[in-house]
């Protein structure tokens, strides 16, 4: 029986998309979970002794859970699909859908196979100063950071640092903000819920990509405080190109993957002029296309070869 | 001091609260779960050396980092009734950073902390019934076959917290820091316990057995809020030492 590769997600997302096209070039075997036609798959699986074992039957084809080498999962929310929406919240197509995808986050949880990644892990990025505290263990400088309520001492805390910024501290995503006078005005508004203010790096951004052993780096240069939503800003300019690591750094980055249980992670750094490296966080499921397309780094086709088992 | 965190409606974490304060285990303070989502003022300091934080209750006690010695940690969700005011928008941002907050205060507090945080829970890592089989099986412990079909939409009887079906007895053994506190147990099952532990990588849990197609103790499922009056004296007694004994 020929490995396989199992790809969740839709087919079209640009990361499932960019992995799928690989596979074809390197000639791995894959199949797709396509959420979207949830109702044409079945799946089972059995736990005896700590052992799994189970089927999956797409497209008129039954595939033993055995046979795969590697999962990568971009699901989405299977309630945002628009079959699922479509069928009705209280349909019999609807409930399929909610038992499937629960057979499939359970099967994934306890697949022999690689798992790209798994959900357990890809929780630490709920809590940023969780995931901080994380990071700092294996060794990588963290920008000073406060989180309060108390506008008094952020006031301090800006004196103190000169330059800080401020952003969310779950998984809700926020625009990377540098505190500015302007924003006195506001501050009180903080008592209500915490908020996260860090001193500002000055440096250059890199992103590193790691897949198993394997790193790639890419420095983003720009003066925008988020390069990620720079097209919105004026000046908003980056200049992306390939970055070389150290052996040190990229072994530091493959050791804070493991310790957070990632086959597949994005680690933000910000290298000093003085050559401090910072980690602000790391992404647990990286959209890294925009990373290859703007390097040409292999990313995607290091993700199918691990994914196959390589 | 030391602290226990749980619901006013927590019965079991009641009674641990009272039997170890009568063992002497003092200064214990009782923290709400309300209590705590309501409190008034939080400050959370983080560097590459340290983390410290001070959150000040709204009856007006300040739990300061450096002065807990060790929690025992019930919480499994925080409501925050004080944005309910705001935008549902804003409310529900505003919950997920509330949440992330006291996940990274459990998580920075001095150990022990029966159980640290897991995201996304705060009370430990929470797992399918079926990924407890799974580790069960690793264990070594009896455990009946366990299925899982897309077709079946509710799944033999099964409740999603136990692989035995509903109402069926089952006999829970407390393991805390990968010691069943049972002296009772058959040599076999004690081990199993002790490796599921260590598999789960959980402090404080509950693993269940029936009378099952395994035999008298076949796994039955484990949960994360055992209640601690089924240990008796020996639990409490298990507590105090662990939290005595501080952060090593």
């Amino acid at each position: 029986v020929n490995p396989m590769v199992l790809l969740c997600g839709i087919p079209t997302e640009p990361p499932l998309a960019l992995v799928q096209n690989e596979l074809n070039n390197l000639n791995i075997p894959s199949l797709t979970f396509n959420q979207r036609l949830f109702k044409e798959i079945e799946l089972f699986f059995e736990i005896s002794q700590g052992q799994v074992a189970g089927r999956l039957n797409l497209a008129g084809q039954s595939y033993s859970l055995e046979d795969f080498t590697g999962v990568y999962t971009r699901l989405m929310d299977w309630q945002n699909l628009p079959e699922y929406k479509n069928a009705g919240a209280n349909s019999a197509q609807a409930a399929y859908c909610r038992v499937l995808h629960e057979t499939l986050t359970n099967w994934l949880e306890v697949a022999a196979c690689r798992v790209v990644n798994r959900s357990g892990p890809m929780s630490s990025n709920f809590s940023k100063p969780y995931q901080a505290q994380l990071i700092r263990n294996e060794g990588f400088e963290v920008p000073e950071t406060l989180i309060t309520n108390d506008p008094d001492i952020v006031r301090d805390f800006w004196q103190q640092h000169g330059r800080i910024i401020y952003k969310s501290i779950s998984s809700v995503r926020s625009i990377v903000q540098t505190f500015e006078e302007r924003d006195m005005e506001r501050l009180d508004f903080i008592r209500w819920c915490p908020v996260q203010f860090q001193e500002y790096i000055d440096g250059i951004n890199v992103r590193v990509h790691t897949i198993g052993s394997s790193a790639f780096a890419t420095s983003i240069d720009t003066k925008v405080t988020d390069y990620r939503y720079a097209h919105r800003v004026e000046d908003g300019s980056i200049e992306t190109s390939v970055f070389e690591l150290s052996d040190e750094i990229t072994e530091k980055c493959i050791r804070l993957s493991q310790a957070l249980g990632l086959d597949f992670a994005g680690i933000d750094l910000k290298i000093t002029p003085e050559k401090r490296i910072f980690c602000f966080e790391v992404n647990t499921s990286p959209g890294f296309n925009f990373y290859e397309a703007q390097t040409g780094q292999p990313i995607a086709k290091t993700l199918a070869l691990y994914l196959s088992g390589s | 001091m030391w602290l226990m965190l749980c619901s006013p409606q927590d019965l079991p974490a009641l009674w641990a609260y009272r039997g170890l304060k009568a063992q002497g285990l003092e200064p214990l303070e009782l923290v709400a779960d309300g209590t705590l989502s309501c409190s008034i003022r939080w400050e959370h300091r983080l560097t590459t050396k340290d983390t410290l934080i001070d959150i000040t209750l709204a009856d007006g006690r300040i739990i300061r980092h450096d002065s807990v010695r060790g929690i025992i940690n019930r919480l499994s969700y925080l409501v925050f009734p004080q944005l309910e005011l705001g935008k549902p928008a804003e409310r529900d941002y505003a919950s997920q950073e509330l949440l992330a907050f006291f996940m990274s205060w459990l998580h920075a507090m001095p150990r022990p902390v029966l159980n640290r945080p897991k995201p996304p829970m705060l009370s430990g890592q929470w797992r399918q019934i079926s990924e407890w089989v799974w580790l069960a099986g690793k264990a070594g412990l009896p455990a009946a076959p366990y299925k899982k079909s897309s077709r079946s939409l509710f799944p033999e009887q099964q409740s999603y917290e136990r692989v035995v079906p509903y109402g069926t007895p089952v006999k829970t053994v407390i393991t805390v820091m990968g010691t069943p506190v049972d002296s009772s147990l058959p040599q076999e099952i004690r081990q199993g316990c002790r490796l599921l532990a260590q598999l789960a990588g959980t402090e404080l849990f509950g693993i269940e057995f029936a009378n099952g197609p395994a035999g008298p103790w076949t796994f039955a499922g484990a949960t994360l809020f055992p209640d601690f009056r089924l240990g008796g004296s020996e639990l409490l007694e298990a507590l105090k030492s662990i939290l005595q004994g501080g952060e090593k």
